[in-house]
C-alpha cells in the first residue's frame, strides 16, 4: 500500500512557498550587503565608509583619503522648533 | 557635547570651504572601518604617545579640543598613516584576509583568529610592532593568543598550530 502523496501534497506546497520566500529575502539580503553576510551595530566610522567607497559595505586600505574625501562630510540641517 | 545628534533634518548641507592656507596640510586616512580595526592594535603600538598627547590635549581644553589640538591631531593621523602605508608594504596578503574575515563577521575580533595570528607574525617579523591588550592581568593570557577561542563560530574556533 503506498504513501497517500496527495494528501501530502498541501504540505509539500507550502514548504516550497516558505522555502521560496525564506530563499528569496536572503537573496535578496545577500545583494543589499554586496556580497557579505549583514551587519548590525553600525557606528559612525562604518557610517565613513560611504562617505569613502560609496557604498555602505566598501572597504578599502589605501593609507590615505582621495582627494575629495575631507570636504564631503555632511552637516545635518535642522529648523528650529521651540 | 551636550547637544544631541541632528536627527529631523530634510536638508544636508555639503560645506566644501576648504581650511585656510596657514594651517598645514595633512592627508586624512583613507582605510575604511574593517582595515581600520584590523590594524588598530599596530597603529597603538606605534602612535601611542601621539594618541596619548591627543587625548590629553581634548581633555584639557574643556570642549575647545577640536579647534585646539589640531597640531596633535595632525600628528595622529600622519602616524595611523605611516603604519598603513607599511603594513601595506609588507604584509598585503594577510592583511587582505584578516580584514575581510573581519567584515564578513561584524567586525568581531574572536572570529577572526586565524586570520589574525599570521598577520601577527609577520607585523612583528617586518615592523616589529607587537599587539599587546592593555588591562590584561598579569598572570592571565591574552585574549588574542589563547589555542581556543571559545565564542567563535564552530568553524572558527580552530585551535592555533603553535603560532
Amino acid at each position: 500500500m503506498g504513501v497517500p502523496f496527495e494528501a501530502l501534497l498541501p504540505y509539500g506546497i507550502m514548504l516550497a512557498m516558505f522555502g521560496i520566500t525564506g530563499g528569496g529575502l536572503s537573496q535578496l539580503r545577500h545583494m543589499q550587503n554586496g556580497g557579505k553576510r549583514s551587519r548590525h551595530s553600525v557606528d559612525q566610522w562604518d557610517r565613513r565608509d560611504k562617505r569613502l567607497t560609496g557604498f555602505l559595505r566598501g572597504q578599502t586600505d589605501r593609507p590615505t583619503a582621495p582627494p575629495g574625501f575631507e570636504l564631503n562630510n555632511p552637516w545635518k540641517c535642522e529648523s528650529r522648533f521651540y | 557635547m551636550s547637544a544631541r545628534q541632528p536627527r529631523f533634518n530634510q536638508h544636508v548641507l555639503i560645506d566644501t570651504t576648504p581650511l585656510p592656507d596657514d594651517m598645514p596640510k595633512v592627508q586624512e586616512v583613507g582605510a575604511s572601518s574593517a582595515p581600520l580595526m584590523s590594524a588598530s592594535f599596530f597603529i597603538g603600538a606605534r602612535c601611542q604617545p601621539y594618541n596619548d598627547d591627543f587625548m590629553k590635549c581634548k581633555t584639557e581644553a574643556n570642549g575647545r579640543g577640536e579647534i585646539d589640538c589640531m597640531k596633535e591631531g595632525r600628528k595622529v593621523t600622519r602616524c595611523a598613516a605611516s603604519v598603513l602605508t607599511d603594513i601595506n608594504k609588507h604584509c598585503l596578503e594577510e592583511f587582505r584576509r584578516h580584514w575581510e574575515c573581519l567584515e564578513n563577521n561584524n567586525q568581531q575580533m574572536w572570529q577572526c583568529r586565524r586570520m589574525e595570528w599570521p598577520l601577527n607574525k609577520c607585523v612583528f617579523d617586518n615592523l616589529k610592532l607587537e599587539k599587546v591588550i592593555p588591562g590584561t592581568p598579569q598572570n592571565e593570557e591574552q585574549v588574542h593568543l589563547r589555542k581556543r577561542q571559545i565564542y567563535a563560530n564552530p568553524w572558527m574556533a580552530g585551535f592555533s598550530k603553535g603560532s
